[in-house]
């Protein structure tokens, strides 16, 4: 057995160090909320110009909006002009960003809606499929990478890294359509499209959680038998704990944290909108709004869409952050050193 | 490991799966089958693909929004299921001047959803300088007039046939109570079938029937239109009795569901026709032997019986649809013969020098580039695409596919950076040919510059006497097969499927149109 180095022992902990870890905790947050501010700004600029280098004219598109196909070179620049776009374009930036911070982000060339409204409308189904999804993926995942995790090399850990590989290689399209086959057409569980109850939810919601739940498994299974093999399990056995307390109590919770990290990242990306899922389903959020402005070339909306997602990530994996922090202190004391 | 431990975590996974779902089912058992089936309901249910973004005249109602519009507003000329022009809210038009001015006799006793009644203000209102038709296809209107409460004058700036335009579903007329004092768009307020109820953005459209309908009332008393854009969704919920009627059945599932029993797929050849675009401003498509060669590579009965799976006709070159009016039953189209097209590239000096299969000319390679959108008709044309681009390889032209979205194609059309665009239904309203335009210098899409087909269009276009319209077109027709501005490949059949409760449905030739008059349902 070896002994900690001297300076590894840690002194008892005052209520100068609470007070400290406390300030260093807002510092951290602070610290990371300035990032997300840096990011944001770096995002307005992304998404602004992005849309200028993409090909096809804005003033064209809002002319064919207005007028169809038979229209002619003349009532395009008129379009132009009357819009602004021909002014230069930082001075459009400027001009938007100025918009921006009076949480105005435009109106749809193509619905003339208000584009933070149509945002906000789509906002409850996003977040409903988002976390209906992400449980649905824990309560998957989390049983089968503990199971796994201590049927090494026998059946059910091998059936379990089927399901995880299959699971991962499934495009979503294609289980959306199993799923609607299986439930809707041969067993008429649920509806295959469709938003307004928890019975539209469920198919969407099960398509999303299973695609997902693979990588998060595997993740569940490589960290338990990682913290399995410290010397606190060994400790915590040998103080006569029975297997599921050490394992809930003393290993999962310390395992869990890359799970957490990688729930959190997903969380960002699915209320950036689980774009296919989405439009398989008709279920009207922010991914499928994204996506049909894109096709439609709806500048102003996919802008706006674009900076509301990052803002929405930034915010997310922000809030990962801290949870990692408030479920690992090691992170706070980096900082406090 | 405890047995106890494994029992608990075994129930989460099924919990998960199985416990989430069918407990939540439980509740809520009747939207598996559609919300609003109810036995002996007349509530129908259609399937779209797009939603409604516009109800009002001051922009383009595109896609399938059109397809509601004609449940809710009328035009003043209507087409009958066989594209033949009959009256709509105007009882009889005449010229007295032979196209310059027209006058519509409008039908009385109609009135607009409001209560208000049709007149000939509300034409003029319909029609005023707001609406973006003025400043588009209605361009050479000078000026509408109420003649008195049933009459209108229109006067224009050159002789057009003003009731062919009229008949387009996206130009109808609207009542005037559908704006507020202050000109905000209020609600949708038309004379048609049916009422507009409700709209729950990119979910559904609700139209209630018109009790105070001019013509024969519906005899349904609810339309319901689900927005389902991914066409296998459609389908599966068509199956599963969610929805009654689907109208755009894509082409792989026209033969599974013919077969289905209970189920109805009705097909009309539609007025759209896919055809492929030449550069002909720049080489090797400026050459018209060029073009002919291509137009004798392609076969087109394949791209209908292979990649359409039987669904439209082969087109062979011809430029309208065989229903539409003066399309030339007697033309001279192309078919495949693949000598004949490499003896025209021969011809016009492309040889394969270096014998690598790929022609040559002056040192250069016959290389060219084919453009697709992504859009709305990107499914079809990729694969027709990957079919032509088969064929022209058998002649040795070695074709490139970009499958682009609009903005991209825009802008390689705008510095003429391709050789070959595939496209659809450019300028096609009712049955009039007004499609050549595309062709004309004039028009922002054309890469073909002739004069003497430029004057035949202007021509064609600012005449009204039947028969000296029928001659021109005859003679553009002519010129398309002969000339090749664009190598005409299918023209497009239309495709409803109806499921075991729908009855009395007959479907319509113009595309826009769905004519609900006569359907009723009959649940089981």
């Amino acid at each position: 057995m070896e002994y900690p180095k001297a300076s590894e022992v840690k002194r008892p902990i005052s209520e100068n160090d609470r007070n400290i870890r406390r300030i260093s905790m807002w510092k951290y947050i602070a610290n990371r909320l300035a990032m997300v501010l840096i990011v944001i700004a770096g995002v307005t600029l992304v998404s602004f110009f992005a849309m200028y280098l993409a090909p096809g004219d804005p003033a064209e598109l809002i002319a064919l909006e207005r007028y169809g196909q038979d229209l002619d070179k003349s009532q395009i620049e008129s379009v132009r002009e009357a819009e602004g776009l021909d002014a230069p374009v930082y001075f459009q930036y400027f001009i938007w960003l100025d918009h921006l911070l009076h949480l105005d982000l435009g109106r749809s060339i193509i619905t003339s809606d208000d584009v933070l409204e149509e945002i906000l409308l789509k906002l409850p189904a996003t977040i409903e499929l988002t976390v209906a999804g992400l449980l649905i993926s824990l309560l998957i995942a989390l049983p089968i990478g503990v199971l796994s995790a201590f049927q090494k090399n026998i059946l059910l850990d091998n059936c379990c890294a089927f399901f995880s590989l299959i699971g991962i290689s499934i495009p979503n399209f294609w289980l959306g359509i199993l799923l609607i086959w299986l439930f809707s057409l041969t067993l008429h569980i649920f509806p295959s499209y469709g938003y307004g109850s928890l019975s539209h939810l469920t198919l969407p919601a099960l398509t999303l959680g299973i695609s997902m739940s693979s990588i998060t498994a595997r993740l569940t299974r490589a960290s338990l038998m990682e913290v399995m093999e410290k010397e606190y399990i060994l400790a915590a056995r040998a103080r006569g704990f029975d297997e599921y307390t050490v394992v809930l109590r003393h290993a999962l919770k310390n395992a869990l944290l890359p799970v957490v990290t990688f729930a959190g990242m997903q969380l960002g990306y699915l209320l950036g909108g689980a774009v296919i899922v989405e439009t398989i389903f008709s279920w009207p959020g922010i991914g499928k709004l994204l996506v049909d402005s894109i096709f439609a070339r709806d500048f102003s909306m996919v802008q706006g869409c674009v900076l509301f997602i990052a803002v929405l990530f930034s915010l997310s994996s922000l809030a990962v952050d801290i949870l990692y922090a408030v479920l690992d202190p090691r992170i706070r004391y980096d900082m406090y050193d | 490991m405890d047995r106890n431990f494994k029992l608990i975590l075994l129930t989460c996974m099924l919990l998960a799966v199985i416990g989430a779902s069918a407990c939540i089912s439980g509740e809520n058992d009747e939207t598996a089958k559609g919300d609003s089936f109810v036995e002996n309901s007349q509530d129908l249910v259609v399937g779209i693909s797009s939603d409604v973004n516009n109800w009002y005249l001051d922009k383009f109602a595109d896609g399938d929004a059109r397809f509601v519009w004609s449940q809710v507003y009328e035009t003043l000329v209507r087409l009958d299921s066989n594209l033949n022009i009959i009256p709509g809210l105007a009882e009889s038009w005449e010229t007295p001047d032979n196209g310059t001015t027209w006058i519509f006799h409008l039908r009385k006793n109609v009135t607009f959803h409001d209560g208000t009644s049709f007149n000939a203000d509300s034409v003029v209102f319909s029609y005023s300088d707001k609406s973006y038709v003025r400043q588009a296809v209605l361009k050479p209107i000078k000026s509408i007039e109420a003649l008195d409460n049933y009459t209108v004058k229109f006067v224009l700036q050159k002789p057009m046939p003003l009731p062919f335009y009229l008949t387009h579903v996206a130009w109808p007329i609207m009542g005037p109570g559908c704006l507020d004092k202050a000109g905000n768009f209020i609600k949708p307020v038309g004379t048609g079938p049916f009422k507009f109820e409700s709209q729950k953005k990119d979910q559904e459209i609700v139209l209630i029937r018109n009790d105070a309908y001019w013509g024969n009332k519906s005899l349904l008393n609810k339309v319901s239109f689900k927005i389902i854009p991914d066409p296998s969704t459609q389908v599966m919920a068509f199956e599963n009795g969610e929805l009654d009627m689907i109208i755009k059945v894509p082409e792989y599932d026209v033969k599974r569901l013919e077969a289905k029993k209970g189920i109805q797929v009705q097909k009309k050849l539609s007025t759209f026709t896919d055809f492929l675009q030449f550069n002909c401003d720049k080489t090797p498509f400026n050459d018209t032997k060029v073009r002919q060669s291509v137009a004798y590579a392609i076969d087109t009965k394949a791209l209908v019986n292979d990649v359409l799976n039987g669904v439209g006709k082969p087109a062979e070159g011809r430029p309208y649809s065989p229903n539409m009016m003066y399309s030339d039953p007697n033309l001279k189209t192309y078919s495949q013969d693949l000598d004949k097209s490499k003896a025209l590239l021969k011809e016009a000096g492309w040889e394969d020098s270096n014998r690598d299969g790929i022609l040559e000319k002056d040192g250069s390679p016959l290389n060219c580039t084919l453009l697709v959108s992504k859009g709305a008709w990107a499914a079809r044309h990729t694969l027709m695409a990957q079919v032509a681009q088969e064929d022209l390889r058998k002649i040795g032209m070695n074709v490139e596919i970009q499958v682009l979205d609009e903005g991209a194609i825009s802008k390689l059309e705008g510095v003429g950076n391709f050789g070959m665009i595939l496209r659809t239904g450019y300028f096609v309203w009712g049955p009039y040919p007004k499609h050549f335009f595309i062709h004309h210098s004039k028009s922002p899409y054309s890469h073909y510059h002739n004069e003497t087909y430029d004057q035949l269009v202007d021509a064609a276009d600012s005449t009204i006497d039947p028969q000296k319209q029928k001659e021109l077109y005859y003679a553009l027709q002519d010129f398309v097969i002969k000339e090749v501005p664009a190598f005409y490949l299918v023209h497009e059949e239309k495709v409803v499927a109806t499921g075991p409760s729908v009855k009395g449905f007959v479907i319509t030739a113009e595309d826009p149109w769905l004519d609900l008059s006569g359907v009723y349902l009959e649940r089981k």
